[in-house]
């Protein structure tokens, strides 16, 4: 099988995980395309190890990128792509999905990405460290603060309401 | 990047103690440990309610973004290709690679004598016309723009008809990968969706009178002259669809004159 079989394998994963990651389909597009085109140009025969890995990494810094020159994203803005998109709807458990996407933005971004590696690309805490270029041992904590955090956001209303003031922006510092 | 950390002074459960649970459920325990905790686990139903939310939220994750099919409006082209021929033969392998995973297998071998490019006008088709996010990578608002890069791509002035008289409108356009180097492709649409494509690549082997090429629900009319080839595809009936053939032709500089029915 050639690199770009490959490649295709992996294609229908990494436009998930850059739709979850970004919430706007548009971004997420941009962002695979862009990691494609890396892949494409970096790859060498003979390069071993972990493809899929290798492009969420590819993927995941593109998206640091970019948001850096997106700067002061906040994922309550209402201007923000994702609040464009219609809701999500059904339930999974009792959870409705709205709630779970309301939730999931309202993460900080390293717990929000780390918690989509592992929980939707079923990554190992192993492959997550090596995307994320951290201890396994900090994925584990990440990891355990996303999902604790989504369960108070959706257990405890009291945790989402946001009465004056919007407690959970993603602030980029400006360089 | 702020940390919530005035949620995590509300829970009385230490980090430490929550990890095992995430772990769990990950499946990121060895046996022994694994065991340990579900021994634990039944004489905590905190513990164990905290384990269940989280596989919830797993499922609810992957249902909230299910594995899409939809690759095919992607192209991607290498940068760097100097040990290839061009970037094009990558880009065609990619997407050769993608039509053939998003196609029905009847499509690919196609049929003798016909010219790759009126095939792949017809894949083309099948891949882009029932696209709805992504139908065109550059749209109508920007036409000149979209019409000097294709120009540039396939180093030959390229233009778009109009087909107002048969109702439809130009959409935008795209590049692709062509047999011999970059090929465009130009959408368009009637007032009911109904989409059509105008399929550009250069072509030089031999001038070709309007043929017909025919799969499924959608037909290809077919020309070549001047270097270029050309295929209309959409799923007009034949009569029409050769019709607007005739005027493409005609606007784009051939003789549909000389066309002996």
């Amino acid at each position: 099988m050639s690199f770009e079989s490959d490649l295709l394998v992996w294609l229908p994963h990494l436009r998930r995980y850059a739709r979850a990651l970004t919430r706007d389909p548009a971004w997420a597009d941009d962002l695979v395309q862009d990691t494609l085109e890396r892949a494409l140009s970096k790859w060498r025969w003979g390069r071993g190890g972990n493809l899929r890995a290798w492009l969420l990494t590819l993927l995941r810094h593109r998206f640091i990128d970019q948001l850096r020159s997106r700067r002061e994203v906040a994922f309550d803005d209402e201007e923000a792509p994702w609040q464009q998109q219609p809701a999500a709807t059904g339930e999974v458990d009792g959870l409705l999905l709205r709630d779970v996407e309301r939730a999931l933005y309202r993460l900080p971004l390293e717990q929000r990405e780390v918690l989509l590696l592992i929980a939707l690309e079923e990554l190992s805490y192993q492959e997550a460290a090596k995307v994320l270029k951290v201890p396994v041992g900090t994925v584990m904590s990440r990891l355990s603060r996303a999902r604790e955090r989504m369960r108070i956001l959706l257990t405890e209303p009291a945790a989402d309401a946001t009465p004056g003031r919007p407690p959970l922006k993603v602030v980029k510092h400006s360089p | 990047m702020n940390e919530p950390r005035d949620t995590t002074a509300n829970t009385p459960d230490s980090a430490d103690e929550l990890r095992p649970l995430s772990a769990l459920v990950d499946g990121e325990l060895s046996d022994a440990e694994r065991s340990a905790l579900l021994e634990r686990l039944g004489h905590d139903p905190a513990a164990a309610a905290r384990v269940a939310h989280y596989r919830s939220q797993n499922t609810a994750l992957r249902r909230l973004f299910p594995l899409a099919g939809e690759t095919a409006s992607l192209f991607v082209q290498r940068r760097t290709p100097w040990w290839q021929l061009g970037a094009a033969i990558a880009g065609g392998l990619a997407l050769g690679l993608m039509l053939a995973i998003t196609l029905p297998a009847q499509l690919l071998p196609g049929g003798f004598g016909q010219p790759a490019f009126a095939q792949r006008a017809d894949l083309a088709y099948a891949v882009y016309a029932p696209e709805r996010r992504h139908p065109v990578e550059v749209t109508v608002r920007e036409e000149a723009h979209l019409l000097s890069w294709l120009s540039a791509r396939l180093k030959r002035a390229v233009t778009a008809p109009s087909l107002g008289e048969y109702g439809y409108a130009l959409v935008g356009g795209r590049l692709l990968p062509g047999e011999s180097g970059p090929a465009a492709q130009f959408m368009y649409q009637n007032s009911t969706g109904k989409r059509l494509t105008l399929y550009i690549s250069p072509y030089s082997s031999r001038e070709i009178s309007l043929r017909l090429l025919h799969n499924g629900a959608s037909r290809t009319a077919y020309w070549a002259n001047h270097g270029m080839g050309y295929a209309l595809s959409g799923t007009d009936n034949e009569p029409r669809l050769r019709a607007i053939a005739a005027d493409a032709c005609t606007a784009l500089g051939g003789d549909a004159g000389a066309w002996s029915g």
